[in-house]
């Protein structure tokens, strides 16, 4: 990383700026009809907590005319003894589930008078990776949770939310350009979310899952890789006995690049804490008001893109049009990498942090 | 400043880029000072307080004249750009409408209408789905409105289940009070039944429950769902929503039949208009695709078949699409070497995608002037611009093509005042629309080793060309010339009419006049290899500040 710089570079507000870290977002948990929610608004939970209860196999069941109160209403549980109320109007052989003496659903639409839910079996339990406050539950749609702590956010995930203890692994050198082979995953990896670097593959996805793994960081997932690990995903939801929860966080792009030095500085830092991967919004989530985290150097640029994809150096100032491979003719700024004379390079492959 | 500003800013706020302009008042008339287009995570600010800078570095007297000065002093820019009075316009952020009918049939017209007003638009019918599918598909909370629509009256097929729509729709509304509701013909009679489901009064309901007209009433049918479907939309400074006016504006002062063309970040638009006829204003067609925007959010397999069909390097599939979505995720990196002709590949086939989506308006005489915009041409060379316009826009005919370098249109539109409006467009036509040059396509040419000869007059001198069926001819034409272009062909041929002899004038621009002699509608190779080769050597003589 460049040294840092007290004055902001003239011209340095042309370059996109991207932050790093933010509060900790309000983190949606999708539900579907049929799936029943644990918690209700306003209630305070800690970090894996059960949130939620979602259907494997939901289907609509048909009810009888007398079957609910007048005052019912879509999205209210309802909960019987009396089988003889409910005729299958969807998939045959769906069944009502409930606990003890009751069986039940969530009513879903009405229709002629008669009700039909959304009811069935197998719920799997889906858990809050993060302490927080839930913020608004709506059954079929989803629960909003609002996380405490702060975030670094990333430009996809994929998975489910997971939280673990942040490894960056010991053999692999520098974390930022690392690739994870699926052969160097073990079960020592367990219950770790792993910072892999530049570049991972499908196979050492389904395989750091199948080891315990509870998610991966990389800078850059291809999309044939991205394909390959959502199909195998979808494969395992359809499993009987799932895994538990593995998510994959994104922070570039498609192409293979070294994670940022801002973000891997701060990756750094969190070594070794619990830390935990949201999906919707895609990001790193931690609550350690402790940690002090240093702010990039004012000028500190990253080209993003190009020629110099993935180096990083400081801002000197802006270079009006350049001509550039390819012929275009493209608004530049002078950066120096390296320590070398400033170079130009198209301002739009450049960003900074903060 | 004065309190009669002598300067004002044009600001384009796109969903990839952000366009400032300064436009001065000079010698009694409106002219474009400068411009400067970034990507949309630069501030707006930072753009024009540049801006300001070079035009006061690069013309200190005509920084003084437009009243860029500060009490005599030195400009200082970041002052400036705060005081200028900002003309702004605003792209509308993407929405996303679930069109919903009981049946194939009646589903349709309605999402026909929400396809052509900019919304990005999904459909699901009852006939033959799971009710809790269509529950899921309604919860969705990607959804931003639900347009429910039915006949009115409505069909037989649909009659008998039109209740069990309203049910369903009913009991999705009631967990989702932000979903915004459209129920279009009949639909309109189970209101009453969405409002008692919502369990709380309109009025504190975040979403509306909103009464549409039927997608076949009107005229043309479907014009008064449009309407609605585009105030829905919303985006008071939308350009793209302003996009009717301004086309309107420029066939009246171009006196030209007009069509507006634009690929952006998350839409694309073409807009139609000819002169106003008796002292009556002119009239435009207007057509929002969201579907053909620059790239989709997640680029499908469809849309890599689409632009590798464009691609003039070899790529194979895999690493297109990890490109593809690198674009889309940032869309301006990259450009250097082969980035920027992948992107007017993805404007190719995004063109494509509106063309193929507005037969009506294909179907009107070929415009005298065609002019581009967006973000999707922001950085390819007006030749290239010029030659992709032609590959995808083969309507027989000669059409001069403009490009709106500055995104200066979409700011003019949304000035409320028509009189305003047309004012400020004729004091900057010239310098707000960069000339391309002419395309003459001629359809029906047959194969063979000549089709026939063609004669330029222009100032300079003339100059003839042999005309090779099957290919691209150029001819230098520069910027501001006007010339008569006398074609004598060997076969009759489609040229606004049939004959073997035409005249035809032509106006100059970056890329000359281009006579494109190719297939129309253009055929081109199945085999990948041969369809680059052949589009490689067509943009070879375009591509002019190609670096090798």
């Amino acid at each position: 990383m460049s040294a840092p710089v007290d004055v902001a570079p003239p011209g340095i507000e042309l370059v996109g700026r991207r932050p790093i870290l933010g509060d900790a977002p309000e983190i949606l948990f999708r539900l579907a009809p049929g799936d029943r929610s644990l918690v209700s608004a306003g209630e305070a939970i800690v970090a894996g907590t059960t949130i939620a209860e979602r259907l494997r196999d939901a289907a609509v069941v048909g009810l009888g005319a007398a079957a609910t109160p007048d005052d019912a209403r879509a999205g209210d549980r309802w909960t019987t003894s009396d089988r003889s109320a409910a005729r299958v109007i969807g998939r045959s052989g769906a069944r009502l589930r409930g606990g003890g003496d009751a069986e039940g659903g969530e009513l879903l639409y009405e229709h002629d008078g008669r009700w039909a839910i959304a009811a069935g079996e197998h719920p799997e339990p889906v858990d809050c990776p993060v302490t927080g406050v839930v913020r608004d539950v709506r059954p079929g749609v989803g629960i909003r949770v609002r996380a405490q702590g702060r975030a670094l956010y990333g430009v996809e995930a994929l998975g489910d939310p997971a939280s673990g203890r942040l490894s960056l692994g010991t053999d692999r050198g520098d974390q930022r350009h690392g690739r994870l082979r699926p052969t160097s995953l073990d079960v020592g990896l367990a219950g770790t979310i792993l910072v892999i670097g530049s570049r991972v593959d499908a196979e050492a996805l389904t395989r750091a899952r199948a080891m315990g793994v509870r998610g991966v960081i990389v800078s850059g997932l291809a999309g044939k890789e991205r394909r390959d690990y959502l199909a195998s995903e979808s494969r395992q939801r359809a499993a009987l006995h799932r895994l538990p929860p593995f998510g994959v966080l994104v922070l570039d792009g498609a192409v293979r690049r070294p994670i940022a030095g801002p973000i891997a500085a701060v990756l750094e830092t969190l070594s070794g804490l619990t830390v935990a991967i949201t999906i919707d919004p895609p990001a790193i989530v931690f609550d350690h008001p402790e940690l002090a985290i240093q702010p990039a150097a004012e000028g500190h640029v990253r080209v993003r893109a190009g020629e110099h994809a993935g180096a990083e150096g400081r801002w000197a100032g802006p270079a009006g049009v350049r001509r550039f491979a390819g012929g275009t003719d493209l608004e530049a700024g002078w950066v120096v990498l390296d320590g070398e004379a400033p170079i130009p390079i198209p301002i739009a492959d450049l960003e900074r942090f903060g | 400043m004065t309190a009669d500003p002598r300067a004002f800013l044009a600001v384009d706020v796109g969903g990839a880029t952000s366009s400032v302009a300064i436009i001065g008042r000079i010698a009694h008339r409106w002219r474009l000072v400068g411009s400067l287009a970034m990507p949309a995570s630069t501030p707006v600010d930072a753009i024009a307080v540049e801006l300001i800078r070079r035009v006061a570095a690069s013309d200190p007297g005509l920084a003084v004249a437009i009243g860029l000065t500060d009490g005599g002093r030195p400009v200082d820019a970041e002052t400036m750009a705060a005081e200028l009075p900002r003309l702004l316009g605003r792209s509308a952020p993407r929405r996303a409408l679930l069109a919903l009918a009981v049946s194939a049939r009646a589903l349709g017209p309605i999402a026909d209408a929400a396809r052509k007003t900019g919304w990005r638009t999904s459909t699901a019918q009852l006939d033959g789905t799971d009710p809790l599918k269509l529950t899921n598909r309604i919860l969705d909370p990607s959804v931003d409105v639900l347009l429910v629509g039915a006949g009115d009256p409505p069909g037989a097929d649909e009659r008998r289940r039109l209740s069990e729509l309203a049910g369903i729709v009913a009991g999705a509304v009631a967990r989702r009070p932000d979903l915004t509701v459209l129920l279009a013909g009949a639909m309109a009679d189970h209101l009453g039944r969405l409002e008692a489901s919502s369990g709380v009064r309109p009025a504190n309901r975040p979403g509306e429950l909103l009464l549409a007209p039927a997608a076949t009433t009107g005229d043309p049918p479907g014009a008064p769902l449009r309407e609605l479907l585009d105030e829905v939309r919303g985006g008071a400074d939308d350009p793209r929503r302003a996009a009717g006016r301004i086309t309107s504006a420029l066939a009246d002062v171009l006196d030209r039949r007009v069509e507006v063309i634009e690929i952006g970040f998350d839409g694309g638009l073409r807009a139609t208009a000819s002169p106003g006829i008796g002292g009556e204003e002119s009239q435009a067609i207007v057509s929002i695709a969201a579907d053909a925007a620059l790239l989709p959010p997640d680029p499908d397999d469809a849309t890599v078949d689409r632009v590798l069909a464009w691609m003039t390097t070899p790529i194979d599939r895999h690493r297109l699409r990890d490109r593809l979505r690198e674009l889309r995720l940032w869309p301006w990196s990259g450009i250097a070497g082969d980035g920027a002709r992948l992107r007017l590949a993805a404007a190719r086939a995004a063109m494509a995608i509106l063309v193929d989506a507005t037969p009506e308006q294909s179907a009107l005489p070929t415009p005298d002037v065609v002019v581009v915009s967006g973000g999707a041409f922001a950085v390819a060379p007006g030749p290239a611009i010029a030659l992709a316009v032609a590959d995808v826009l083969r309507r027989p005919g000669a059409t001069s093509i403009a490009y709106d370098h500055a995104r200066v249109l979409g700011a003019l539109g949304v000035i409320p005042d028509a009189s305003e409006r047309r004012q400020a467009l004729i004091d900057l036509v010239d310098d707000v629309l960069t000339p391309l040059g002419t395309v003459v396509i001629p359809a029906g040419i047959r194969a063979g080793t000549s089709a026939g000869r063609l004669t330029v007059h222009a100032e300079t001198g003339s100059s003839e060309t042999e005309l090779v069926p099957g290919a691209l001819e150029v001819v230098d034409l520069p910027p501001g010339d006007v010339a008569t272009a006398e074609f004598s062909f060997r076969d009759t041929v489609r040229l606004g009419s049939r004959g073997r002899r035409f005249a035809v004038d032509v106006s100059g621009g970056l890329g000359g006049l281009l006579v494109d002699l190719r297939d129309v509608p253009l055929r081109l190779p199945d085999r990948l290899d041969r369809r680059r080769e052949l589009l490689d050597a067509w943009q070879e003589s375009l591509w002019l500040t190609r670096d090798r």
